[in-house]
Parts: structure tokens; sequence; C-alpha cells
């Protein structure tokens, strides 16, 4: 299955804030399905964007069948050969499924849309990829997850392509049809198409791969042919470093009280039962792969989701109140950062102060109305105890580097004294400065008895801050490590063990969503 | 079963049709003259102009944008078609081909800066509405400039066909417009491209030219409108189409156009014309006044997008 190269990456590099992508050097032949994994954030989707025309790289050479290739826009790249089906799935709901497929070159005949050729062409395509269930010209809206990723499939093989670049092209499949568009992807190899086939599930890249990559960190760490490695090997070299200074600890007081109680929680995100406790001043971490379920299990804590079974219940001086929905979470001291700082929490264009007293608690008004002087006291203050770096409180938040944009969210909780702090990602896209600074304010604020909840995709952070750390993989509660048995591999391989074992598992849970593709 | 799942698919054109027919109806047994020519021929005299202005709103609305700027795009048009025959004595086919590039050069000014320099559409066309209305006044002097008959002849019934040329123009306009809207690439373009540009662009579709061309369509078509205005009129009214913008979003929104884009209908949108202009004379037919008229046709398009709302709530929850 070897032949001259196709695609030949070399020294390629890629910068947003900090560097995504450090000198990758990639050559993929003729015939071959290459696979590309590493752990969140590794840089892998930032290299299909630039392969794809999404992005443009920083520094770098790539080649295409001998000839530069620098894609300025998707046109250039569906023009150069290489076909994409991303991540995130790109159907045009108001359009059928078949004008879906063919929208890059909609046959036509005298500038009339020839539709006989096109529902045959769609169909086509349709029988190759498993989706002959269902009728070509009905409206894309109607299709269910896993159908949307076939539809992004077929369209992605409906031209003539070279280079075919597949992002999680199973996350939302049953077995049968991951195994049914394996068998396709095998085929175009023999063709002479090259694929670059990214996923999560371990298993499925050692079957179908004929090499694999392995990124961390942006970093192409090794390539090997997929007969002489393991899924434990992999998982070991996507792990393999540990960067973080501990910072100083005190010992963990386990006899502490419950403040959080949750049992048999389940939500139409998270279907299997969850049964936690969160006792005070602990800082519990959640790992778990993209789609793990880490953000909807916190998002359940808040109250932010429907739950559809069990109960959270707020333990307050020996009174128990039932979490339903958020209104109620903030009202007993439960605090929610959400993963995404730009739309789910900042107030840009505004200042740092109104940013941090948002919620407007009694204490900053007077006769009802804002006290200026005292919200301003109360933010001189909190800025002081976060060492939030800035000009003065009227500065514009997004003049503020991101690491200063989260104290500030933080503040705004700290302000109405929430006991339960619940953090998705409270880190990302911050440099390593920052990072330790906001570990350092985790601790403290455990010190003083605060309970933090902590999903992260940096399993390092969280070996570094937590005192345990609960593990999801598949959208299931799957391991518990306390803190004397914390190991980066173990919770790697606990985090992968359901998406690998789901390959047996799956023909009897038909009903599974992916939510990486949410 | 084939019969059936067409109406399935057109469902929402049905819906709007059965409302026409219902509120004709209507009117038909509650007023005595409704059925009659005069009506008639007044309704008719009043679509021309507000359906091609309707047709260029919903392309734009399609693709996720808004032309504000159509009624007085209308009105100085109109006033350029009054000027350039009767202070420039050009002849007439001249006179409206100047009244023709003129909506074309402000739609294309719209667009241009709507799509090349990523600037709001609601906002410059908001700023095109302001500055055409003050060129129309400019041109015209504030004054209603009388053309004379000859121009009248494209809203007066033809000889032995018994419609204008004007509506003719409109009628055949907007099957053209339907038919590019849904059997051209074009047309899937653009619906791809107000469902979901990230994912047009990601197909190779670059939106730009789109937006600018659909812009100018619009303007294009305001231009038209014009002329057929000043026709009705047989003079140049610098006043003409003011509010004209609303009456062609209301009549687009009727006809099942989303204002976020990427879903109408051009025949869905000249039956929410139809139902306008039913409303308007129906409801002066049988006596009512001026401010109830108004505050009925405003209930009537709220009504018409709660009830769109609702129906695809419910298509995509079954």
């Amino acid at each position: 299955m070897t032949g001259s190269a196709r695609l030949t990456i070399s020294n390629l590099n890629k910068a947003f804030a900090a560097p995504v992508l450090i000198g990758v050097n990639l050559k993929i032949a003729r015939g071959e399905v290459h696979a590309i994994v590493g752990e969140n954030g590794a840089g892998k989707s930032t290299l299909v964007n630039i392969l794809a025309g999404n992005l443009r790289k920083d520094g770098g050479e790539i080649s295409l069948d001998g000839n530069i290739y620098e894609p300025q826009g998707p046109r250039d790249a569906y023009t150069a050969g290489i076909a994409c089906a991303a991540q995130e799935l790109s159907s045009i709901e108001t359009l059928s499924v078949a004008e879906n497929i063919a929208l890059r070159a909609l046959p036509q005949k005298n500038f009339v849309i020839d539709r006989g050729a096109l529902n045959a062409n769609a169909l086509k395509l349709m029988q190759r990829v498993g989706l002959q269930n269902i009728d070509p010209t009905s409206s894309t809206e109607a299709l269910s997850l896993a159908d949307r990723q076939l539809l992004e499939f077929a369209k992605a093989i409906s031209f003539d392509c070279q280079l075919l670049i597949l992002d999680e092209p199973t996350a939302a499949l049953t077995a049968p049809q991951a195994d049914h568009l394996h068998s396709i992807i095998a085929d175009l190899a023999a063709a002479g198409k090259s694929i670059i086939y990214i996923s999560h599930r371990l298993d499925d890249v050692l079957d179908v791969a004929d090499n694999v990559s392995v990124l961390r960190d942006g970093e192409l760490v090794v390539t090997t042919a997929a007969k002489q490695t393991s899924v434990s090997d992999l998982v070991e070299e996507m792990t393999g470093r540990n960067q973080i200074t501990s910072t100083a600890r005190r010992d963990y007081v386990s006899d502490a009280g419950v403040v959080l109680d949750v049992t048999c929680l389940t939500t139409n995100d998270l279907p299997h039962p969850i049964d936690l406790t969160f006792k005070s001043g602990e800082i519990v971490g959640l790992a778990g792969l993209a789609g793990a379920g880490r953000s909807e299990l916190l998002s359940a804590l808040f109250g932010l989701v429907p739950l559809t079974g069990g109960t959270v219940k707020r333990m307050n001086n020996g009174a128990a109140h039932v979490v339903l929905n958020a209104g109620q979470a903030v009202r007993n001291g439960i605090a929610y950062l959400g993963e995404d700082r730009q739309s789910m929490g900042l107030f840009p264009g505004q200042s740092l102060l109104t940013n941090m007293m948002v919620p407007g608690s009694a204490d900053i008004r007077t006769l009802q109305c804002i006290d200026h002087k005292r919200e301003r006291d109360a933010g001189t203050k909190l800025v002081e105890k976060l060492t939030i770096r800035c000009q003065n409180l009227t500065q514009d938040i997004r003049q503020l580097s991101g690491g200063n944009q989260q104290k500030a969210l933080i503040a705004r909780w700290l302000h109405r004294d929430s006991d339960i702090l619940l953090l998705d990602e409270p880190t990302r896209g911050v440099d390593v400065g920052t990072k330790n600074a906001i570990y350092d304010l985790l601790i403290s604020l455990r010190q003083k008895g605060k309970t933090i909840i902590m999903a992260s995709s940096e399993i390092d952070e969280l070996t570094t801050v937590c005192d345990r750390i609960l593990v999801l993989s598949d959208r299931k509660l799957v391991r518990s490590f306390e803190r004397n048995d914390f190991s980066e591999q173990d919770i790697l391989t606990a985090a992968f063990s359901e998406f690998t074992a789901s390959v047996e598992n799956q023909s009897t849970s038909d009903s599974r969503v992916a939510s990486p593709l949410r | 079963m084939n019969i059936w799942r067409l109406m399935r698919r057109n469902a929402e054109d049905n819906f709007i049709v059965a409302s026409l027919i219902l509120l004709i109806l209507f009117f038909g047994f509650s007023s005595d003259n409704f059925f009659s020519v005069i009506t008639l021929t007044t309704i008719l005299n009043q679509l021309p102009a507000l359906t091609f202005v309707t047709v260029g709103m919903t392309l734009v609305l399609i693709v996720a944008g808004i032309d504000l700027s159509v009624g007085s795009v209308m009105g100085f048009c109109a006033a350029v078609v009054g000027v350039a025959a009767v202070a420039w004595g050009l002849p007439l086919w001249m006179a409206c081909l100047m009244g023709l590039g003129t909506g074309l050069l402000c739609g294309a000014v719209n667009g241009l800066l709507v799509a090349y320099f990523s600037l709001p559409s609601f906002i410059v066309t908001l700023g095109m509405l302001e500055m055409a209305r003050g060129l129309a006044y400019v041109t015209t002097g504030s004054q209603t400039m009388y053309i004379g008959s000859q121009i009248q002849s494209l809203a007066l019934p033809l000889p032995g066909i018994g419609v204008s040329a004007a509506l003719i123009s409109a009628i055949v306009l907007v099957i053209t417009a339907q038919f590019v809207l849904t059997r051209t690439v074009l047309g899937r373009y653009l619906v791809a491209i107000g469902s979901n540009e990230h994912a047009a662009r990601m197909s190779g579709i670059d939106p730009r030219p789109y937006r600018l061309m659909v812009l100018a369509v619009s303007g294009a078509l305001a231009g038209i409108a014009g002329i057929f205005n000043a026709a009705y009129l047989g003079s140049a009214d610098p006043n003409a189409g003011i509010g004209l913008e609303l009456s062609a979003i209301a009549a687009a929104v009727i006809g099942g156009t989303s204002l976020m884009g990427g879903r109408g209908s051009i025949i869905g949108a000249f039956t929410g014309v139809l139902i306008i202009a039913v409303l308007q004379n129906g409801l002066a037919q049988i006596g009512v006044s001026e401010p109830t008229k108004r505050l009925i046709t405003g209930a009537v398009i709220i009504i018409a997008v709660v009830i769109d709302r609702w129906r695809a709530k419910h298509a995509s929850s079954s």
C-alpha cells in the first residue's frame, strides 16, 4: 500500500495566542490511510483546517503530488483535489439531501439544475455510504445525527479527490455503520486515494490505518506503522509530559461536610445514572475526552439542563435544597463558569468593574440603586485579592488577557460569596504563567472551605490541582481516582475505555448519540 | 401518493393560498361590490410596483440580508424618469432605461458596501433610504412632475387582453424568480448562503458576489417599480414609495420567508402581496376606517409569523 508521496508537510508552524503546531513533518503516500491521534488540543483540528484551506499556515511547506500547495480558501483545496469531512457537521438544513451532497458542483443542463442527474447521483452515493433508506429529495432538517455524519462523508467522496480528510467520521455512528465506512475507506485507498483519518477510537484507528502519527502539544512525536503499535503504546505517546510545577498544597481534610449530593442523575446527554457527593474544601476534577460528557455534567449540576432522573441536593448547615434550575443554584451559593468565556460569560465592551459586578448583590446597593462608590471599593478589593492585572477598573474587559478575564469571572462569583464553583476549562487559552496563578487561586479558595468542581481536557492540570479526579468516558462516569493514586496514564486509559469498548458494545446500544458533534 | 407528497412539500405555500382564498370569499360575501370590475382593477393596479419590490426583498431576505431602501429608490427612479422625459425631453424608452439604471446603481452601491466592506445591510440600506429620498426631492425640486399620457399606456389594460403590461411583467417576474430560486444553481447557492454561510463557504462558495448581486437586483427591481409607479400616476411623484419597504417585508414574511435567511418562496411572497392588496381594498369596501385598517393589517402580519413559527416547530418535532 505504499507509493510515491502524495502529501508532504515539512516544518509546518501555526500559532494563535500560543503555538498550536510546531515544526510538523508528515509524509503520506498514494493509497495510504494515515491516522492522526492526540489528546484534545494537540493540534489535530488545526492541521485539518490548514489542509482544508480554512486557516493559513504561519510557516513551513506543504506540497501535494510534488506541487507547492498554499490554499487561500476552501475552494483551492477542492480544486487541488482535497476533500474534507469536518468534525463539525456542515449540512445546510433548508436544502435537500441531494443538494447538500452535490453543493460544490450541482449538475445543470441549460442553466437549470438537472434534478434527474442530481438525485440519481446522490442516490448512488447514498447507497454506497448506507443512506439508502432516505429520500434524496427530502430536507436535511429531519436527518438524525448519524445520518448527517454519513451525509458529510458522502459529500466528501462525491467528487474524485486525491486526498480525503476525515475528522472524527464515526463519532455519531453505530458499530455496523462505522465498519461499513471503514470498508469504503479501504476501497478508496485501494483505488490510490490517500486518506487522513482522525479519531478518538484508537481500536478503529489501528484497524483502518496503515500508519499512525501522534500529535502532542502541537508536535508530531512519532509516526509508526499501525501493525507495530498498540492502543496502550499510543496512549503513552499521547501523554508523556509533565510541565506544570506542582504548587504548594496543604493536606486534604477528608472529614469535611458534604455540600452537594447527587443521586442517580441522568439527563438527555448523560444516559447512565451518576451518584456523587462533594465535600467542602475539596477540588474535584472531571477528566475525559471531548464529548465524554464533562461539560454536560457540570451544566446538569448547575440546573442548566433538565434532569431526566435523579436529584441534585445542596446541603447547607444540615438543610437540603433540591437544585432544579440555575436560579436556585445561584441562590444556594453555586457558581458556574462556562467553557466558552467569550459567549458564556463576558460582556464585551463593558468595563472590568461592570463585568465583575453584574449580579449586583445587595452590598453594593443603596436604596436599590447601585452605589458607585461601594461598587468601586468592592471591585478594587477583588482585583487585589485575585491579582487581576489591569490598568484600572474602567478598562474594557476585552483588553485584558485571557487569564485575567477568567479571574474577573471568578471574581464575579466570589463577590456573591458562592461556596461551590463549577468551572469548565478554567485555563483554556491561558498562558502557563497565568495558569499557575489560577491554580494558586483555586487552591487558596479550597483552603477557605470552598468546593471547586472543574472540568479540564488537560490531565496534568487536574493531577496538579485536584484532590479527586472523576473520569468520564462516552458519557458514562467510569472511574474515580484519589490523590495518592493519580496516574496520568491510568486516567487517560480510563478516558478511552468506553470509546474502545464501545466498538463491541455498540451493536446493542444503537441509540447512542455522540456529543462531540453537538 | 405523489400528489400528497407534492402537497406536503408545498404545505407552506398551500396554506397561504388557502388563506388568500378565504379572505377573498369573506370580502365577497360581506360586501356587495367586492366582486366588481372596479374593485378588481383597483387591486390589480396596485400590484405591479409592490410585486417588483417584494421579489427583490425576498431574494435579499433569503441570503439573510435586508433592503430598507427599496421605497426611496423607487421614488428616486420615478423622479429620474420624470426629469429625463420632461425636463430633458428624452424619448420615453430612454427615460425608463435611465430609471432602471438608477435603481441598479443604488442597489449595486448597497451591495458593494455590504458584501465587500462587511457592513450590515440594515445600516447600509437605511442610509440609502435617506439618500435616495433626498435625491428624489432634489431631482424633482420637490414637485410632482406630470409626464403625460404616453407613459400611462404601460399601466392601462392592453386591448384584447384586459390586463396591463405592468401586471404581465410582474407575473412573468414572479414565475422567473421562483424558477431561478428553486431550479438553478444560483438559486440554491442563495439558499445555502442564507441558511449556513460557514457551510456554504466550506463548500467553496464565495458569498460576496452573491450578496452584491442580490442587492443590485433588488435596486434594479425597485427601479422598474418606479417606472410602473410613474406610469400608474402619469407623473413622477418624489413621495412615491414611502413606507413601501415595510409592505414588501410584510408580504415576504406573510409568504413564509424567514428574516433569518435561508428560507423563502417567491410565489409565497407574491401571495403575500395579494393578501395585503385584498385586505386593504376589502376592508375599505366593507367600510372599515383607515386607522382600523392599519390595525388589522398589522395584526395579520404578526399572526402570519406566529402561525409560521408554530408550524415550523410542529414540523420539526414530528
